[in-house]
């Protein structure tokens, strides 16, 4: 093989079909199929819906790519795939997709870890990592504090969500305050016009209590029942609901609670580049704390772009890209996906 | 039967959980309904220690069933897996079905997130818990927002089918 192989990855852990192509660190095209506007009506991801959509937009998104790439499959060196975390169905098509294309070209198949997929796709946009970075991936699914001393064999998991993931507490504020599916955005666009100071929010897992067993770990749950009781209270004294204001002093504190959490972690293990993945970096007032808090800590700060940050084929190719150079042994053809995969796991 | 008990605590709510995980066994559906911030993944945090199961209970909703695997109880006796099911996204048992669940229901304790009017149908016997939480703020018409939990929850279990109709529940929620 040759020293930066060809890998094509494939993704499909809930509603986003993606398919990449890259070789060494450098992106050759990545295609995406959403199943996203058939979801919105149900007010969330329905798994059969999924799983139907990803069937149907697997043949055609892999030819997009290759087309794109002007690539032909035989050019191929090895097959990338989700195995997991996400849903069960959708993992099961792309798994199942990626095995008969790495039976089919005798290529070797690497079944990864989306979840470090988020972090790793950002070394396509902003060159490799140094020698450790911290990551922040922080999703609808997902909201974990990595430490990563190489993304393709060794990663350790400081801390994550007990409860809630950041981009769910998002949602179900959204529903909690009469926005559309999927709150998270509109909930950032109210926010936007508000004062993120008028309610004090309770920030989870923060107390001095809190600091020995969970100073990594997220907690989201409370704080979205302070604000259905917030809410409430304001609505049986018929006073009219300051959305914009709650919307501000919601993503406040979870905002808070994430950047300074992930300050004190890059201190304590002396790591100078903090990297954010997930769909939930799309979000402007992380944006801005994280880049104010890394700049005031002399941290660098490294966050894809939003179309490398939501569910795409580029982190999974990239994710196989590194661990295919790590000379790790390919997956055996016969893993099963894992829905709740591990973050010690980074590949199977 | 149907047992009323009030939970003033978040440790509370996990004492309740641990006092009914000494009665489940594997094969046991729990249908599990309460508004936001009820305090249902409270619960299921509070049956999965006792029932020593793997892994970590927390909200299932993005994946929408997450499986835990049996381990060893509290009393060092093997324990049942616990299958923990969001069914919120789901709009009737087809999809529940989807989901596989039938194969792993006589292996586990399952238990569904808002899963009335849809879960019923997977076995005859089911227990049913319902979590109320205090609305808005306590009596002097503010909300402690350092403290959003304060105030009592309550829980309303009800025991349907044969597997439940000779269980005292009141006497087995009494020692939570």
């Amino acid at each position: 093989m040759a020293a930066d192989p060809l890998v094509l990855g494939i993704e499909t852990s809930c509603d986003e079909t993606g398919v990449a192509l890259v070789r060494g660190n450098e992106l050759l095209v990545d295609a995406t199929a959403s199943s996203m506007d058939e979801h919105a009506r149900f007010g969330g991801i329905i798994p059969e819906v999924a799983s139907r959509a990803h069937l149907e937009s697997m043949i055609p998104t892999i030819q997009r790519a290759l087309g794109e790439a002007d690539v032909d499959l035989s050019q191929v060196d090895a097959v990338a795939v989700t195995a997991g975390p996400g849903l069960v169905g959708p993992l099961t098509i792309g798994s199942s997709a990626a095995k008969a294309l790495a039976v089919g070209l005798g290529k070797p198949l690497y079944g990864v870890n989306h979840v470090i997929g988020h972090a790793c796709v950002d070394q396509l946009v902003h060159g490799p990592f140094p020698e450790r970075v911290m990551a922040l991936v922080v999703s609808g699914g997902h909201s974990s504090l990595l430490l990563v001393d190489d993304v393709a064999t060794n990663v350790t998991e400081l801390g994550s969500t007990l409860d809630d993931a950041a981009g769910e507490a998002f949602d179900k504020v959204g529903r909690l305050l009469g926005l559309p599916y999927p709150g998270g955005p509109h909930v950032d666009r109210l926010a936007r016009e508000g004062d993120p100071t008028a309610i004090r929010f309770p920030r989870g897992l923060t107390a001095r209590k809190d600091q020995a067993e969970h100073a990594y770990d997220f907690s989201f749950s409370g704080l979205k029942t302070a604000v259905a009781r917030w809410v409430e209270n304001e609505q049986d004294a018929g006073r009219p609901l300051p959305l914009a204001d709650v919307a501000a002093s919601f993503a406040e504190a979870v905002v808070d609670v994430l950047t300074a959490k992930t300050i004190a972690a890059c201190r304590a293990h002396d790591v100078d580049t903090l990297v954010i993945g997930g769909g939930f970096s799309a979000n402007s007032q992380l944006r801005e704390k994280a880049a104010a808090r890394c700049a005031e800590a002399g941290i660098e700060l490294r966050i894809p772009p939003i179309r490398y940050c939501t569910d795409n084929g580029a982190m999974i190719a990239a994710l196989g890209s590194a661990v295919v150079r790590a000379g790790v042994a390919p997956s055996s053809l016969d893993f099963g996906v894992d829905s709740s995969m591990p973050l010690t796991t980074i590949h199977v | 039967m149907t047992v009323t008990l009030d939970l003033p605590s978040a440790d509370a709510t996990r004492a309740f959980a641990a006092a009914l995980a000494g009665e489940l066994r594997a094969g046991d559906l729990i249908i599990l309904t309460g508004d936001l911030g009820a305090g249902k993944t409270t619960f299921t945090q509070g049956l999965g220690a006792a029932l020593g199961v793997r892994g970590h209970v927390s909200s299932p909703t993005f994946i929408v069933a997450r499986e835990h695997a049996a381990g060893v109880r509290a009393d060092g006796t093997p324990g049942p897996g616990l299958v923990h099911v969001d069914a919120y996204r789901l709009g009737g048992l087809g999809e529940l079905d989807a989901l596989d669940l039938d194969s792993s229901l006589e292996e586990s304790v399952t238990v569904v997130e808002w899963g009335a009017g849809l879960a019923e149908a997977l076995t005859e016997d089911r227990l049913e818990i319902e979590l109320v939480r205090p609305r808005g703020g306590p009596v002097d018409g503010t909300v402690d927002l350092e403290h959003p939990e304060v105030g009592n929850r309550v829980a309303t279990v009800r025991g349907i089918g044969a597997r439940w109709a000779g269980v005292d529940l009141g006497a087995l929620l009494r020692t939570a």
